[in-house]
């Protein structure tokens, strides 16, 4: 009788020391973009995105094979369409997401997901909080995805294409004009609510050669007077919608908006949320869109507009 | 002149189906020159004939009239250009000058667009030294004591130039002297200028000293009417108040009712 | 020898000061920086395009809508205090800016908010709510009760609150946002044809308001001794309460929610000159109306070229100068 029980405790230790080791193995120290260690057993095989942006990573590094859930605002790449929704990434619901017996969990970086963040850890499942809100966390994220799958090199190959992709179209040959296009991007209404530095249509304005005309404002988002954006005169306002032909109409039927000669003039550039909303490695893309549709606005249309020299200055 | 001033016909009132009437046919009128008193106990229908007469309480059956003619049939400004009235309470809930106050029986009298004129001036200053409010001019409403609020807003009635006059229980927080002022006022404008004036009171001996006439009310109808002498027997009155009340007569003949005791039994040693 | 009774006419002229004043201020105040020579210029029609473009398409409409929705929301506030014979009755306790929350909040969902369409919704959903409050208030015939007036008012609003609540819960970011921002309510929205339109809408019922000033009067002193002063105290609540509530209805539509200024502005004309409506209603008019301008002119340049929501501006604003008042008269500086 003392001999089995001595020899099952033996055992008990051996798997027990075993498994520690094997921890050790895997887990490294893989911090998350919160500081958070990421504790992994092996690579992640079940892995639910909550975000539309990593979700499209995840498919980029070539894993969408291991995705089983995804936001119901993932819609691209199309195949992200067959995954299971498993509903919001902002305050997700935890039990949906739980259903999926995934080993990792790709949080979206919010302070409105601390809760959320609570209530997975509490269940013992692994997360990994990502912030994806600016093209230079694209690269980031795609290492700490791809470490967290087993699949490091993969990440190096889409940060490197994506690279040598966005440095080509910031320089592609679409005839660009000599003047830099002064770009209003145009959120909200009313009140008029427009992108700061801190966004990321900002940086495809930016790599497209093109001017956020409120790039001096740090934040993602602002609300702005609309007298300050005719002060600043900017020579196309940018919108992100699916509706082309609504929302041109309906920003050039605003009241007062007529004070801005782009509306006057119709530079109003409508594009795809798809490629524009959030950061993705089909950066390239966007940058290249947008010079080809400011060049075709420029060109024809009346030309570039005259510049005043104190204008240009202002903003 | 002949004729009532103010006339209730056997008037009844129905608050609701399911209740007794408030009123059950009640006949008073009041005729310029004359004072009646309308007296009885808690809940026997005085405010609510008060309310009858002045067509504020629809009539389940008979007529409310006011000068020969039908309540219906007056316009809200035209009834407050013949009638004065003051209520038992009234609490303004802005705060409010005297002057003010006073100042807004003149209203029926403004047009939407007209400014008030020396003669509504003119009338509230009468109305003024008439009601002995002319020191409290200057003074915020809420910082008068009760019989000094109920003076000014006799004041306002008498500043609507008034036919009659229609007062809920007015002496009710006056002290001796100010409600016997009150009532000389009152009597006063009643001789002189040949005012109807209904008083409804709880103070039954100083109703007999002034009143021409007595109505005597119970649980919604009239006990009594006519001379005090007549109405204020002590029989009447205990049966009426449940309370056994003796008479005794003052030297013009006035009746003076005063309650009898009725000590509580000492408790039982048992205790 | 003189009243003792405050007279309005003293208070009018600086009043009408302070509103040419404010009318100065919102058109040489904002986020484009333009110096007065220029905004003046402007004006004239000449300078330079941008400038002509910013005070004349920009700043004048805005300054207009700002005197009226001001002026609207004072008055009302005002008429409503003496409706519901409460000193803290602010236009917004009728219900119906839970009823145009809803409204715009649905507009936004079913993608019909434009700058004509929100507001129509908005309004829409503002007369709905009336609707049901006037409903549950009436007793006896056409009679309104005031305390159920009050009540009525609460609960709908609450009522209509929380269903927008539910909506904005399961709604898409974008028209979260999109229902917040007009909720905060601003004057940018509506043009001079938004401007004409109000002012073409509330100038019948301003008027049936003046008309009543007298019977607001009486009406303070209690239902009864109104009536026995010549009032005819059911049609008068009626029809206040039918002008307050188009009134509010249609100011609401235009610049979204602006709290305060209907419940301080006539309480502070209360406190400093007294209660006569024939002179507090056109004074609330003019105070409220300045009081919106230049909160309006705050919001646009404190943080240029951010853009306060407005009605943070008139509460942060207004609370303090409120207290200070408030405080001098309850410690009894009467006159």
């Amino acid at each position: 009788m003392a001999r089995q029980r001595a020899l099952i405790s033996i055992l008990a230790g051996v798997v027990i020391a075993t498994g520690c080791r094997a921890d050790r193995q895997v887990t490294a120290s893989i911090l998350d973009d919160w500081g958070r260690p990421v504790v992994l057993a092996a690579p992640a095989r079940r892995i639910v995105s909550l975000a539309p942006a990593t979700t499209e990573l995840v498919f980029a590094l070539g894993l969408g094979g291991r995705l089983v859930g995804r936001t119901t605002w993932c819609a691209y790449p199309a195949e992200a369409r067959a995954v299971a929704d498993v509903g919001n990434g902002i305050g997700p619901n935890v039990e949906a997401v739980a259903a999926q017996r995934p080993d990792l969990v790709l949080l979206y970086a919010s302070e409105a997901n601390r809760a959320a963040l609570e209530r997975f850890e509490a269940l013992g499942m692994s997360v990994a909080v990502i912030r994806l809100d600016l093209a230079a966390d694209l690269r980031r994220a795609a290492r700490l995805i791809g470490r967290l799958a087993g699949d490091s090199a993969a990440a190096e190959v889409l940060i490197a294409s994506f690279d040598s992709a966005l440095s080509a179209a910031s320089q592609a040959a679409v005839p660009a004009h000599r003047l830099t296009a002064r770009i209003y991007v145009d959120i909200e209404g009313n009140p008029p609510l427009t992108l700061g530095s801190g966004s990321y249509v900002t940086e495809i304005i930016r790599a497209a050669g093109a001017e956020n005309v409120f790039a001096d404002l740090p934040q993602p988002s602002a609300v702005v007077s609309l007298e300050a954006i005719v002060a600043r005169e900017p020579d196309f306002v940018l919108a992100i919608s699916s509706d082309t032909l609504r929302r041109r109409a309906s920003i050039a039927g605003r009241p007062g908006w007529r004070s801005l000669r782009a509306v006057r003039e119709g530079r109003i550039v409508v594009v795809p949320g798809d490629l524009y909303g959030q950061p993705s490695p089909r950066m390239p893309l966007a940058v290249r869109d947008l010079r080809e549709r400011i060049a075709a606005l420029w060109t024809g249309g009346s030309g570039a507009p005259r510049r005043r020299g104190a204008a240009a200055q202002r903003g | 002149m002949s004729g009532a001033a103010l006339q209730l016909e056997r008037a009844s009132v129905r608050l609701s189906p399911a209740l007794p009437r408030q009123l059950d046919d009640v006949s008073l009128s009041v005729a310029e020159g004359e004072c009646l008193a309308l007296v009885g106990p808690n809940g026997a229908g005085k405010t609510t004939a008060l309310r009858a007469l002045l067509g504020l309480v629809a009539l389940e059956s008979g007529r409310a009239s006011v000068f020969g003619r039908e309540i219906g049939s007056w316009d809200r400004s035209e009834l407050a250009r013949s009638v004065g009235v003051v209520s038992q309470r009234e609490e303004p809930v802005f705060p409010l000058l005297v002057a003010e106050a006073i100042a807004m029986g003149r209203y029926p009298y403004l047009g939407t667009w007209s400014q008030p004129s020396a003669a509504d001036r003119d009338a509230v200053q009468r109305a003024m030294a008439r009601a002995d409010v002319v020191s409290l001019e200057h003074r915020w409403v809420e910082t008068l004591s009760g019989g000094e609020w109920q003076r000014v807003r006799l004041a306002r009635a008498l500043a609507q130039e008034p036919r009659a006059l229609v007062l809920d229980e007015p002496t009710a927080s006056l002290d001796l002297r100010h409600e016997m002022e009150l009532f000389e006022l009152v009597i006063d404008l009643v001789r002189r200028e040949n005012l109807a004036a209904l008083v409804v009171s709880h103070h039954l001996n100083v109703a007999a000293r002034f009143a021409d006439r007595l109505v005597l009310m119970s649980a919604g109808r009239v006990v009594s009417a006519g001379a005090p002498s007549q109405v204020l027997t002590a029989e009447t009155l205990s049966s009426v108040f449940g309370w056994p009340v003796s008479v005794s007569w003052l030297s013009d003949g006035t009746p003076q009712l005063y309650p009898e005791r009725k000590p509580l039994k000492p408790l039982s040693n048992q205790e | 020898m003189g009243s003792p009774v405050p007279q309005w006419r003293g208070v009018m002229v600086p009043l009408l000061l302070f509103w040419l004043l404010s009318v100065a201020i919102g058109l040489t105040v904002g986020g484009a920086g333009l110096a007065p020579f220029d905004v003046a210029r402007a004006l004239t029609g000449e300078g330079e395009p941008t400038a002509r473009a910013i005070v004349l398409e920009l700043r004048l409409p805005r300054i207009a809508l700002g005197l009226l929705v001001g002026g609207i929301l004072a008055v009302t506030g005002a008429a409503l205090q003496a409706l519901v014979r409460n000193p803290l009755a602010d236009p917004y306790l009728l219900g119906l800016s839970g009823g145009a929350s809803l409204g715009a909040v649905l507009a936004i969902q079913m993608g019909v908010a434009s700058p004509w369409g929100m507001p129509a919704a908005a309004f829409a959903g503002a007369l709905g709510a009336i609707a049901v409050v006037y409903r549950l208030a009436r007793v006896a015939g056409s009679a309104l009760d005031s305390r159920i007036l009050l009540l009525a008012g609460v609960v709908v609003g609450a009522f209509a609150g929380a269903l927008t609540s539910g909506v904005l819960a399961v709604s898409e970011s974008a028209a979260v946002r999109s229902a917040m921002l007009w909720l905060l309510g601003g004057l940018g929205g509506v043009g001079w044809t938004g401007v004409l339109a109000l002012a073409a809408w509330s100038a019948p019922a301003l008027f049936v308001l003046a008309l009543e000033a007298r019977n607001l009067d009486l009406l303070s002193l209690g239902e009864e001794p109104a009536q026995h002063l010549g009032a005819d105290v059911a049609r008068t609540k009626r029809r206040v309460y039918v002008a307050a509530s188009l009134l509010t209805a249609a100011a609401v539509a235009a610049a979204g929610i602006i709290g305060f200024v209907g419940l301080a502005v006539p309480h502070l004309l209360r406190l400093l000159r007294g209660h006569g409506h024939r002179g507090l209603l056109p004074a609330a008019f003019a105070l409220g109306g300045a009081f919106l301008v230049l909160a309006d002119a705050l919001a646009r340049s404190l943080f240029a070229p951010l853009e306060l929501p407005v009605g943070v501006v008139t509460a942060v604003v207004g609370v303090p100068v409120f207290a200070v008042l408030l405080r001098r008269s309850v410690i009894g500086v009467k006159r």
